[in-house]
């Protein structure tokens, strides 16, 4: 079949709207209509290199090329159609995509580890991740998913293992949220920094991610959430998810939680920012407190190999670096949970919301994230 | 197909070895040829009715084998394929599963009723009469069908008459001590029972370092395996191990004790948490008759010394995780399967190894089909 899709040819480059030509599912596979497509900066990292790799290159070094590519890995969407084999879903189901897969029979999965489960080792491979062969065709030319999904595409072909089945009476723009950047942000605060009642969090960066820290934070019963942005906007809007303070920058932040902690610092830190380089680490090693914890969990470029970080401070304050994808949750349990919480009215998923855009507004959508102007875009398709 | 199997039809009757007819695998199902099977304690709780399973039932649930035939939509085991049974399947999909707890997999409520996972109809047939399977499996068997979830994959070069024991009793009683437990260097440690689990909950908190392991069974025999498995210690009674523990641990007891009876009872957990520690913790791994409904505990105790009573399941492990990882301690020599293995039967002989258990010859008894 046909559809129109997002695709990135190379670095630096638009997004430009192509016609793809879409196999039928294979066995364990599933054609998805898709619902809704969150613009996580995750994309945006394939552009600038902070996550990618150029064909020369790829070429050069021996690997497989990644461009050109569909954009997008966290969306939502209906099953149309499903392959052999498929047990867990049918068509008509409503279901959260997942940029993390989970086979749940590998060693990780096995071990309520399921964000490192095997089967995402191959991520930025084109070829699906049932057989390693190719479904999408742009232009007579074999074409890869971001993150195997491509959400940034009116139908998705996909494998089982990367859906997740949720109910149908969730609004699908909230379901697509809470697929990547809220379950990442709120597991990093939650979960991996393991927040706890009466604890002094910082959150550096507040976008798609960072919001949801705070959103974790405060459900954990952090005494103060701590947000710090540079854009008043965005401080502005972490008030209404949680913080309790906000700065815009870590130099500003440093004094008020030195006074507000009587010297003790933050007991954990977030690292969120839309890029996180590695002479940040500094401040954000300083915000922390002795015993302290700093998770990682903003996408670093991936040819840096340094990072200021002062290792005698790191033994002698029993500090700890904890780095973290998906939130260290697992998507099978935590995207059903989440929009529990949803549902409940605990957890805000409307309000993350800034703007939506169709397919075609894409580069438009990825301006006003550059320029600091949303939370969150959704493209949303009919 | 014809083949072989240990039926129990009535409580408080032998096991009676006879002919069944086995149906092909249907969907999601995998036919396997047994080549060992462990006698474990739980499959006796049917004979009593501690376990109020559906009857008729073919017996055993810690078995492991050669994968057959494989039916529609199977994914990943073939023909030829080494398989260990989890007493438990895990779908890999539910909330359990899905956050390292695949010891509670939904799926699992299944087990009492005894019938295919896939659409609940039985696969086994003897006198013309449909016949569950012990936790969905059936291991005294020559041949069975299981669904592909009840099934882990293992390296074809582990002799299957001890990975068989990987299914239940070892991972049990190692977990029981590692996870359920959660021993740390320096702990004492009791384990009350040393049959096929507590010699498994000795090696588990041998590994992780305990630094005393007192080993609490009535059977001369048990306590010196026990020291075999890494005991420091044993006694015959709590009641004897009481002033010896006092003793060896200056007052403050065991941090860890794990309780691994042929049948618990209600009424010694407080000898129990009398052996332990303040802040310590009582793992309730042996099973207690369904009906038993109260169990001597001084709740004040519990609060004032913050005592902790945790019951485990399969140790708290995972089956697709902890069953490679335990085989590759064996290869290793870090875990000691040979010697668990007391005596091997026929399954003819099925009814002479449980005598031998409740004699109490037996560590673990093993049949072997080949």
């Amino acid at each position: 079949m046909k559809t129109r899709a997002a695709v990135l040819w190379g670095q630096n480059q638009e997004w430009v709207i192509e016609d793809i030509e879409l196999d039928p599912p294979k066995a364990g596979e599933v054609l998805v209509k898709t619902s809704a497509a969150g613009m996580c900066h995750s994309d945006e990292h394939m552009i600038t290199g902070d996550m990618s790799i150029d064909n020369a290159t790829a070429d050069m070094v021996g690997m497989p090329h990644m461009f050109p590519l569909i954009g997008g890995h966290e969306g939502s969407g209906v099953v149309v159609e499903v392959g052999p084999g498929v047990t867990s879903l049918k068509p008509g189901d409503h279901i959260s995509v997942s940029f993390v897969p989970s086979c749940g029979r590998c060693r990780y999965c096995s071990t309520g580890k399921q964000n490192l489960c095997d089967l995402g080792g191959l991520a930025f491979q084109q070829g699906m991740i049932t057989d390693g062969t190719v479904r999408h065709h742009c232009k007579g030319e074999d074409i890869g998913c971001m993150a195997k999904l491509g959400t940034f595409s009116e139908y998705m072909l996909l494998a089982e293992s990367s859906c997740i089945k949720v109910d149908d009476d969730y609004n699908m723009q909230a379901v697509a949220l809470v697929s990547c950047g809220v379950a990442t942000g709120w597991g990093s605060a939650a979960n991996r920094a393991q927040v706890q009642a009466g604890d002094t969090v910082v959150v550096v960066g507040i976008g798609g991610i960072g919001m949801n820290a705070v959103q974790g934070a405060k459900m954990s019963g952090a005494k103060r959430v701590i947000a710090i942005d540079p854009i008043e906007f965005k401080r502005e809007k972490a008030m209404e998810f949680g913080a309790t303070h906000t700065f815009a920058s870590m130099e500003d932040a440093m004094a008020s939680v030195t006074e507000m902690t009587w010297g003790q610092m933050a007991d954990k830190v977030i690292m969120t920012p839309g890029v996180l380089y590695g002479e940040m680490m500094q401040l954000g090693m300083s915000l922390c407190g002795k015993g302290g914890t700093i998770v990682v969990t903003a996408i670093a470029p991936m040819s840096q190999t340094t990072s200021s970080v002062n290792l005698f401070e790191l033994a002698m304050w029993n500090k700890e670096i904890k780095g973290t994808i998906f939130g260290s949750l697992n998507p099978r349990k935590d995207i059903p949970n989440l929009l529990s919480m949803y549902r409940a009215g605990t957890l805000k998923l409307d309000e993350l919301i800034t703007r939506t855009y169709t397919l075609d507004q894409i580069n438009e959508g990825y301006q006003d994230m550059r320029d600091g102007k949303n939370i969150r875009g959704v493209i949303v398709f009919d | 197909m014809k083949t072989q199997a240990a039926i129990l039809w009535e409580t408080n009757t032998p096991w009676s070895v006879e002919e069944i007819e086995l149906d092909e695998p249907k969907t999601g199902e995998v036919l396997v040829e047994m080549v060992a099977s462990g006698m474990c304690h739980s499959d006796e709780h049917l004979t009593t009715g501690d376990l109020p399973f559906a009857l008729p039932i073919i017996g055993g649930h810690e078995g492991a084998g050669i994968v057959k035939q494989v039916g529609p939509g199977v994914s990943w085991l073939s023909p030829g394929d080494h398989v260990v049974f989890g007493f438990i399947p895990s779908c890999g999909r539910c909330a359990s599963c899905s956050s390292g707890h695949q010891n509670l997999c939904d799926l699992g409520a299944l087990m009492g009723i005894g019938l295919q996972i896939t659409d609940g109809t039985s696969r086994h047939h003897a006198k013309g009469q449909d016949v569950g399977l012990m936790c969905l499996l059936g291991t005294f068997a020559k041949h069975t069908v299981v669904n592909e979830a009840s099934c882990i994959k293992i390296d074809n070069d582990i002799p299957l008459d001890r990975a068989c024991l990987l299914g239940c009793g070892v991972v049990t009683g190692w977990g029981s001590s590692v996870y359920a437990a959660e021993v740390r260097p320096g702990e004492t440690v009791c384990v009350v029972g040393v049959g096929g689990i507590g010699a498994n909950a000795i090696q588990g908190a041998r590994l992780a370092g305990a630094k005393h392991i007192v080993a609490i069974d009535p059977v001369e025999f048990k306590r010196e395996k026990a020291m075999e498995f890494g005991a420091t210690h044993t006694y015959a009674s709590m009641a004897e191990a009481m002033p010896a523990l006092q003793e060896l641990s200056w007052g403050t007891m065991a941090n860890k004790v794990i309780m691994t009876m042929g049948v618990g009872s209600g009424a010694v957990l407080i000898e129990a948490l009398a052996l332990t520690a303040k802040r310590g913790r009582v793992v309730v791994t042996n099973i207690h008759p369904a009906m038993e409904m109260t169990a001597n505990v001084s709740l004040l105790d519990l609060t004032l010394m913050e005592k902790q009573v945790v019951g485990s399941l399969f140790g708290s492990g995972n089956p697709r995780a902890d069953i490679p990882k335990l085989i590759g301690l064996y290869r290793e020599g870090q875990l000691d399967l040979d010697g668990l293995v007391t005596k091997t039967y026929t399954l003819d002989q099925i009814n002479d190894g449980y005598d031998d258990m409740r004699n109490g010859k037996n560590i673990r008894g093993v049949l072997s089909y080949v």
